[in-house]
């Protein structure tokens, strides 16, 4: 029952932006089958401050699968080989003993690496400030069903908003492109009543600041939808291609 | 004017541009699938299609030299998009693996488009530049059959042949991805249809690359059967 691993890490280790980085070999040993692999992560971390070695960076938060903080490449894949998962729900059964286990952080230009594994995903937070977001009225509170929404569009929505902008989509395609995330939040918003405001100019806008921030350009082979760890469909993506051809563009600065 | 140059400056607007000229090449190859396939109709059906088409000209040159430029703009754009998804990941993984079932196909598209490239070269010189009346178009009565004694002799060599059929699985590869990626950049697909525009993608892909290779495999069957 308690089956234990030994495991060989190649690890990422990167200090800073400036720094070249490499891969560093360690060794776990009797790793639970039950942990995590943020869980496993974490004995190779105590081992390393014991022993006076500098930890390894990893993102985490909730370590429940629904914030986003965490991902990292695991022998070539996103959140590694299960589908619909992130890191910190990937458990270390999966793993056999004596693997050799190779961990890189995302790469693309888009999310340059702070720390080992840890990238910086502001990219993201300044593609959603370029028009993901809806007006409303703040103060008192609108009546709820006030406005009738289509039940087709509710669950398409729904599904979009799913994203938890981990970063997962762009990590695996192989052109590091985020459509499948920027197509994600069109989604979420454009479907509804209450995105339509903005719905001229929010496509248009995203996109720019999506292809200012360096990432590439989506050849449908549809790695993202694959990795993410919400499975969102790429469909969302055509929905972002369909929206932004009747969408104005920003104004060139 | 300039909007619209802003426009295709933009990931999205480029993909638009590939994916259009995409459209207009795959509607000139099913007219010259078309027109090719007369062959089975014999010299008189075939030499009098490609009459037919010389009469057209100067007026074909048009549309040929636009064919021509549609080609170069696919390309060019292609090239640019991929120019920028290098840059998009300056350091590669050292382990590259999928977790989709990304097809073959898929993989293979910047392989497969440079391979029919060269291969429209090849193809003008043989046949197109060729004079289509001489020693290459007799065949063995001796009689001279003009552009289908010419072909007819062309794919009689197995070498000859195989290049072609290697060139169209290509085309074919090619187009099997292409289509799909048509309807997906136009914004056509959504999760009730994407199943269905990628089997009529791939059908249509195997079908035009087994269909203009049946020409010159026919033509190489007959002759090893020795008629
Ligand atoms: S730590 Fe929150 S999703 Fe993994």
């Amino acid at each position: 029952m308690d089956k234990k691993l030994n495991l060989k890490l190649m690890l990422w280790r990167q200090n800073g932006a400036k720094d070249k980085g490499k891969f560093e070999t360690y060794k776990v040993k009797d790793i639970d089958v039950s942990m995590s692999f943020l869980e496993m992560l974490d004995v190779l971390n105590e081992t390393l401050t014991r022993e006076g070695q500098e930890p390894v960076a990893f993102d985490h938060d909730c370590r429940e699968g629904i914030c986003g903080a965490c991902g990292a490449v695991v022998n070539g894949k996103a959140h590694g080989k299960l589908k619909g998962t992130t890191l910190c729900q990937l458990h270390m059964r999966h793993f056999e003993n004596n693997e050799t286990i190779v961990i890189e952080p995302w790469r693309a230009k888009g999310f340059p690496v702070i720390k080992d594994l840890v990238v910086d995903r502001s990219s993201f937070d300044r593609i959603i400030a370029a028009g993901g977001y809806i007006s409303a009225k703040t103060g008192s509170a609108p009546d709820a069903n006030a406005i009738p929404v289509a039940k087709e569009s509710v669950e398409q929505s729904m599904d979009a908003a799913a994203c938890i902008g981990c970063g997962a989509c762009v990590a695996a395609c192989p052109n590091a492109a985020a459509m499948l995330f920027v197509g994600a939040k069109i989604s979420h918003l454009v479907l509804l009543p209450q995105g339509k405001v903005e719905s001229k100019t929010r496509t248009g806008n995203m996109v720019h600041q999506m292809d200012k921030e360096g990432f590439g350009n989506c050849s449908n082979e549809y790695e993202c939808e694959a990795a993410c760890p919400k499975s969102i469909s790429v469909s969302n993506i055509a929905l972002m291609n369909r929206e932004f051809m009747f969408s104005k563009n920003p104004p060139k600065p | 004017m300039l909007k619209t140059i802003h426009h295709f400056q933009t990931s999205i607007g480029r993909k638009q541009v590939v994916a259009t000229t995409g459209l207009m090449l795959i509607l000139f190859i099913i007219g010259h699938l078309i027109g090719n396939l007369l062959i089975f109709g014999g010299p008189e059906l075939y030499n009098g299609y490609a009459a037919f088409l010389v009469k057209l000209r100067p007026g074909l040159f048009v549309i040929e030299g636009a064919l021509g430029v549609v080609f170069l703009i696919h390309i060019f754009f292609t090239y640019m998009l991929i120019h920028d998804n290098v840059r998009a990941r300056p350091k590669n993984y050292k382990i590259v693996a999928t977790k989709s079932e990304r097809s073959f196909a898929t993989q293979i598209m910047p392989f497969t488009g440079t391979i029919i490239f060269a291969f429209l070269f090849y193809h003008l010189w043989d046949f197109t530049f060729t004079p289509h009346h001489g020693a290459q178009s007799i065949l063995r009565d001796g009689k001279d059959y003009g552009l289908y004694g010419l072909v007819y002799n062309a794919f009689s060599d197995p070498l000859h042949s195989t290049f072609y059929i290697i060139a169209m699985m290509c085309l074919g590869f090619h187009l099997s991805h292409g289509v799909e990626s048509f309807f997906q950049t136009y914004g056509v697909t959504n999760t009730k249809h994407t199943a269905t525009i990628r089997m009529i993608s791939q059908t249509f892909g195997v079908l035009v690359g087994w269909s203009f290779s049946m020409i010159p495999v026919y033509i190489l069957v007959k002759n090893l059967s020795g008629n």
